[in-house]
Order: structure tokens, then sequence, then C-alpha cells
């Protein structure tokens, strides 16, 4: 988890694929080191009678080799970064090398001998570091270590105190049944080794939960069984307990073909590489960022896969929607892999672990997917800065709403009022002075200001704020307006008592604007205004049978009706086809 | 009786319909306690502002519309800072008796308020005329309003106000039997079956207006 964290960059490093040079004298020597068993078994006969049919053993023995050399070389070639083609490489060798100690030569047998054990250990060392090819965690890399250990020092040990024939150079005080005794401890300590491995493999499918190529997973943990039949023949030989030799040769079988199974392994996920370059070709059709998570998805076989983009202004993940997404802790069960760009975050797939096991394929869908990732990162930041926006158009939008209703509600309970109380003093004095003509006739000048400055504060105040919206409803206040129009207006308002205050002031707004355009540019007869409920939205629809053609964009009036519409959640639309009349549509949800 | 939440203007109507000889039975602050008071000993006429507290929304509507109904003999004169032809519709309702509907600017103009506060109170009717020039001036199609000389026109007007016929021939100073003469060429040319009282009148011509 903390080595998938480490950011995968898309511009990662091209692993050097073996050259042939090497890997052709290394499939001679393979081959060559596998007819080594079968010649020894031919010619010295000095294959040890107590692992069975000397051919049978060493037919065996040729094909663990020559399975091992030529799947590992084969796995190197297609898999240059990992490690696992030459470790694999490293175990046919090193079984062909066990098998010289059935040679008659003193040199080669001492160190064949020496070598005898090393085969089981290294097929543990093969199984655990599958597919990488490097052991994960202290507790794994500490069990191979010792088990290396044991394998070796406990033999050279052992062949101190002889027991071997002539042949064994390392022999200094020949003690038959303290050898005995070291190698019951080395077969009993190794075989805990392989028992302690397939804990480690049960373990770590059990932890990666869903595994995502599960047959091939189990075809592969099926070959683990190997260890526990190596396991079960070691405590077998240390405990004198049967000796069977079907189980041998079938344990031989099995770790001769657990390569195979492996070599599989690996070129699938040679395949799910492929699946990478097929991501590409789709990411050049330019796919809408929605698709470029289910194209991961199917490139990397992750049907779990989530992606979330990094917007550096807000500092956080988030969806392509501009939702917040928070990763996945440390341990959970998820893992995750950051995608850069030019230095920078740009994005990071939330994914199975068991995508861990396949970086390469990570870092291949990752680059890839990079240039397309910024293209959904773009849009998932402008999707959040539009939400942002549109709050804070509402935001405003009501701020400067209640604003201007304070404003028309301070005339109104202010000056106005004061001028109209003014005005009725002036009034009644007039009444005083009656017989004064000239007093009553400024008095009377004097009222007739004060009637036109009320007259233009009563505009004004409309202006601000249609009261009559507020404190009557939309019905109400759109009867003065469509009889007030310059075309004859057929009204119609069907709402059953009264919505949101905002809305049914948008709503007179949608009404007001619309029916002075008319006035203004329509040169129509007449115009319908039909206010109704429909679907829980108010829907407000002004047509007119004028020449159309309505400039929708210039002039502010509809471009502000349209923000306030859409401030509420609401929609604005406009037809208006050339000589075909102007239809404006307004939609209103009521929530 | 006055329901009127400026005290500065309650105050100069109390002393407007003093002068003029009203009996100034109660004056209210909101919409409630001028219902509690309607209820209690009801009067002849009550002038309330349309917007009281406590939301100076539709409180003072409310109390017209309701005195109305509970209370018909009771004239009712609303006052606004703006005047609807919606609400007119709705205080007017099926009848235009004792109701009245007036910018609150008239009551500077001291007589025709206290002859407005006087029609109500006696079953008369009182419209302010931007309501009655809205309608007039309303669009319309195959408009039979373009059919009436200037003064059918303006006799219409204030026929539309609640004016009596006395009182359209002392406005437009000429003589009752003129007046009469007018009312019935327009409402021979409108298509309207003359109706008795002038309150019907009243409403017999603004449903016309708004049709």
């Amino acid at each position: 988890m903390v080595a998938s964290a480490l950011a995968w960059s898309a511009t990662a490093r091209v692993p050097h694929v073996p050259k042939s040079a090497i890997v052709w004298p290394v499939a001679l020597a393979g081959l060559a080191a596998a007819g080594g068993p079968l010649t020894f078994a031919l010619h010295s006969g000095a294959v040890p009678s107590e692992l069975g049919e000397p051919l049978v053993i060493s037919i065996l023995a040729a094909w663990i080799s020559a399975s091992y050399v030529l799947c590992g070389l084969l796995a190197w070639s297609r898999r240059p970064a990992s490690r696992f083609g030459p470790l694999m490489i490293v175990a046919g060798f090193v079984s062909f090398a066990a098998t010289l100690s059935w040679t008659t030569n003193e040199v080669t047998f001492t160190f064949g001998q020496a070598l005898d054990l090393l085969p089981p250990v290294l097929f543990l060392h093969v199984f655990l570091a599958f597919p990488s090819g490097r052991l994960s965690g202290r507790f794994e890399r500490s069990l191979v270590a010792a088990a290396y250990a044991t394998a070796i020092s406990l033999e050279l040990v052992r062949m101190v105190f002889g027991g071997f024939g002539p042949n064994n150079l390392l022999e200094v005080s020949p003690n038959p049944a303290v050898a005995d005794q070291v190698l019951r401890i080395q077969l009993v300590l190794v075989s805990a080794y392989c028992l302690a491995g397939v804990g480690v493999l049960a373990l770590r499918r059990l932890r990666a939960g869903r595994p995502r190529r599960r047959s091939l997973a189990l075809l592969i943990d099926a070959f683990a069984l190997a260890l526990v039949m190596i396991a079960f023949l070691f405590l077998s030989a240390a405990l004198d307990g049967p000796a069977v030799a079907q189980i041998r040769w079938a344990t031989f079988a099995a770790l001769g073909l657990a390569p195979l199974a492996f070599l599989i392994g690996l070129l699938h996920s040679r395949l799910a590489r492929s699946a990478a370059g097929e991501l590409l070709v789709e990411l050049r059709e330019d796919p809408e960022p929605a698709d470029l998570r289910d194209a991961l998805a199917r490139a990397l076989q992750d049907p779990s896969l989530a992606l979330a983009y990094w917007l550096p202004e807000f500092e956080r993940w988030a969806d392509l929607d501009g939702h917040e997404v928070r990763l996945p802790a440390e341990d959970s069960a998820r893992a995750t892999t950051r995608i850069d760009r030019e230095g920078a975050s740009v994005a990071v797939l939330v994914h199975d672990p068991s995508l861990d096991d396949e970086p390469e394929l990570l870092a291949a869908v990752s680059a890839g997917a990079a240039i397309a990732l910024e293209h959904g990162r773009l849009h998932a930041e402008l999707r959040a800065r539009l939400g942002e926006l549109r709050g804070s158009r509402a935001r405003v939008l009501e701020a400067g709403q209640n604003e201007r209703q304070r404003l028309e509600r301070n005339l109104h309970d202010g000056a106005q009022q004061r001028l109209i109380a003014l005005s009725l003093d002036l009034g009644l004095l007039e009444e005083r002075l009656r017989d004064d003509l000239d007093a009553a006739a400024r008095l009377h000048e004097a009222r007739h200001e004060i009637a036109l400055s009320l007259g233009e504060l009563r505009d004004v105040a409309r202006g601000l704020h249609p009261a009559v919206v507020s404190g009557h409803g939309l019905a109400v206040a759109l009867e003065s307006l469509a009889a007030h129009a310059a075309v004859p207006v057929r009204l119609t308002v069907e709402l059953e008592g009264r919505v949101r205050e905002q809305l049914e002031v948008a709503a007179y707004y949608v009404v007001a604007e619309s029916l002075t355009n008319i006035g203004k540019h329509a040169r129509a007869k007449s115009a319908t205004v039909d206010v109704a409920r429909v679907d829980g939205q108010v829907v407000v629809e002004i047509v007119d049978d004028g020449v159309g053609g309505a400039d929708t964009e210039r002039g502010s009036g509809l471009r502000g009706l349209a923000d306030r519409v859409e401030s509420l959640g609401g929609r604005l639309r406009v037809w208006t086809p050339r000589g075909g009349g102007t239809r404006v549509r307004a939609e209103l949800p009521c929530v | 009786m006055i329901a009127e939440d400026s005290v500065l203007l309650r105050e100069g109507l109390a002393r407007l319909l003093g002068d003029a000889g009203f009996e100034v039975a109660g004056q209210c602050e909101n919409a409630d306690d001028l219902l509690l008071k309607v209820r209690s000993y009801p009067p002849d006429v009550v002038i309330v502002d349309i917007r009281l507290p406590p939301t100076h929304n539709d409180e003072g509507l409310r109390a017209a519309l309701e005195i109305r109904a509970q209370h018909p003999s009771v004239g009712v004169l609303v006052l606004s800072q703006y005047v609807e032809l919606g609400l007119a519709m709705k205080l007017l309702a099926d009848s235009a008796e004792g109701v009245g509907y007036l910018l609150k600017d008239r009551i500077s103009d001291v007589r025709e308020f206290v002859a407005a506060v006087r029609r109500v109170a006696d079953g008369g009717s009182a419209l302010d005329p931007i309501i009655v020039s809205t309608l007039l001036s309303r669009r319309r199609q195959d408009d039979p309003l373009g059919d009436l000389t200037p003064r059918e026109r303006e006799v219409l007007e204030l026929m539309a106000g609640g004016s009596s016929n006395q009182g359209i021939a002392d406005k437009l100073v000429i003589s009752l039997r003129a007046v009469e003469k007018y009312v019935s060429s327009i409402f021979g040319k409108l298509g309207l079956p003359s109706t008795g009282t002038e309150s019907r009148r009243v409403l017999a011509v603004l449903l016309y207006l708004r049709s």
C-alpha cells in the first residue's frame, strides 16, 4: 500500500528487455543443465536409491531445471522490469546444481551436496515472490533468509560429520549419529519454513479480498500445494515415516509445472497491458469524462475502480461532479495510485489492492490516461466552479432582493408617509384659508408638487420591489401588469395559494420584462400570459404574435431574467423565430 | 373608525374627519384591534390602511374583506400607497356597495376625500381614478370605448369612480338632466343594461371594463 501510494509517474522509465546475446546462451545452458541429471542417472548410477526409480527421478529433475530456466527466460523478456524471470532462471540452475551430488567426481559431488536442500528453499522464494519477483514485508524476507541460511549452513555442518561416502571433501570428523540428527533438524526446519510460506500465501489471498482474476489466482495458488508436499516429504523423512515414491514424483512434477502457471499468470497481465493499448486508442476518440472511468476500469479489469481528480484551488479530491472525495486510509481495503502530470498530481485511482501486484500495468494505464485525466480534471474543476458560482449568484441576487425590499419598506414607512402627512396638513390649511385666495392657490400648488413627488417615489418603490407581489400574490400583481400592457393581454393564472416569495417575484419580473419587450419591439397585436403549476414547477409563459427575432443576448433584460431564474434553479427559454412571434417560458422549481 | 399604523397619518386623518363633522369612534394600530372594535360597536365607515402590522403584507386587506363579509352595513374605505386593479376587484367582488379603494395621497384633497368617505358611509362607492384610468387605458380589440365622445368618456370615468349623477353634474358643471342623458348613451354604446342604483352601476361598468 505504501509502495503504491508513491506516485507512478506517467513518464515511467522503460525497463530494459534482455538482449538476445544473453537470452540464447542462457537458454542453451538451461537445456544443457537439464541434460545433466539424465546423464548422471545413466552413467554414474549414483542417484540415491531412496529417491525411487533413478530414471524417473532424473527425468523429473531435468524437467524442473528446464522448465524454470526456459519459463524464467520468457518471463524475463516479457516483463523485464520484474525480477521474477531471473529468479526462476536461478531456481532452474540451482536445482540442476543440486543434482551434481549424483556425480562421482569429488569436487562436483561436494558442491552439489552442499546445495542439496537449496532447491526447496528457492521454490519457496519463487512462490512468495510471484509476480513482482520481490518479497514484500519483513516477515517474508526474514522467512526466506532463514530458510537459505538453514539449508546451506546445516548442510555444511552435516557434511563435516560425514556419512556421504568417499567423495565428500568436507568430511572432518565422521559421526553419522550427529549427522543424522542435523539432517532431521534441517528437514523439520525447512518443512516449517515451507508451511509458513503457504500460510503467508493464504493470508495474502485473504487480505487481498476479491481477486481480480479469480480462476487464474486459484490455479497459481494450487501450486502452493507443492510446498505442502515438500514439507510432508521432509517431515516424513525426519520422523522416519513412510517414504512414498509416487508422492515424491508428484511433488517434482508439480514443482516443474509451477513455472508454466507463473508464466501464464505473467502473460495474462501482458494481455492486460495490451488492454492499456486499447485504452489509448479509446482515449484518442476523446471520450466523455464519464466514459474515462469505465475505460480505465475495463483496462485494469477492476469494476470497482473509482477516479478522483485533484483540485489545486480547493485543495481536495473531487469526483466528476465536483463533489469531494476522501481517499481511503492506507490500511483500508482499497488501494490508491496517483497519476501525475508535469510534476503535479492530476488524479488518483482508487482500486482493488490486488492491482498493486501489477505496477507496470498501472503505470501504463496511468500514462495513457494522464492527458484524458487532465481533461476530466478541468471538467471537474469547472463543475465545482460552476456550483460555487451558482451559489454565489443566488446569494448575490437574494442579498440584492432583500436590500431592495428593505429600501422599499423604508421608503413606504418613511418618506412616503411623511409626505402624505405633510400634504394632508397643507390640505387642511388650504381648507382653513379658503378665503385667502392667494394663500389657497399656493397651498394647492404645493400639494400638487407633493403629489408629483409621491408619484415618482411610488415608481421608485415599485422599481425597487413589487410590494404588491409580497403582499397579495402573483395573480393580483399580474392583473395590473396585464392591464397596463401596450397590447391586449389574455392573462391566465392557475396557482392555488401562494408559492415562495422569491419565486413569485422572479415570475413577476419575467412577465413584466417580457410585456415591456413586447411593447417596445414586438409590434404585436396581442399577447397571452399563462402561469400554472406543473409537476412541482411554476411555469410562466408569455407569447406574442409579433415579428419575433428578438435579440436574446444583447440588452440586459433577458440576460438578467435568466440570471434570476437560474439562480433559483430554474430555466428560462426564449423562442423567437423571425416573423413567428416570441415565446418566453420560465420554469421555476417550487422546492 | 380608523386603522393606520403611522401615528402621523392616523392623527391627521382623525383631525380631518373631526373638522368635517365626523365622529371618530376609534383609532387602531393593527387589524386585530380594528376587527375587535368593529365587532363591539360597528361604525358607519372604517378607513383602513392596506399595509398593517405585523407583516405589513395584506393584513389590512384581509380585515377589510372580513368586515365586508361579516358587517355588510359598515362601509369600508381602503387606503394604500399603491392601487392595484386586482385588489380592487377582490374588494368589490360581487358588490360595490359601501366600499372604497383610494390612493393615500387623496386624503390631502380634503373635500374630495371627505365626500368619498361620506359616500362609502352611505353605502356608495369610491374608486381611485388610477384604477378607472387603468381600466380605460387598457388595450382591447374592437374597442367600443372608441365610440364614446370625450364628454361621455369623462362621465364614464366619474361613474366608474363611484360618483353619483349629482356628483358628476357638479364636477363637470352640467345639469343633472344632461348627465342622465350621457349615462344612458354610454350604456347603449357599451351594450350594458341600465341598472338601478349607482353602486350597482359601478360594478357593472367595472366588470365590463375589466372583461
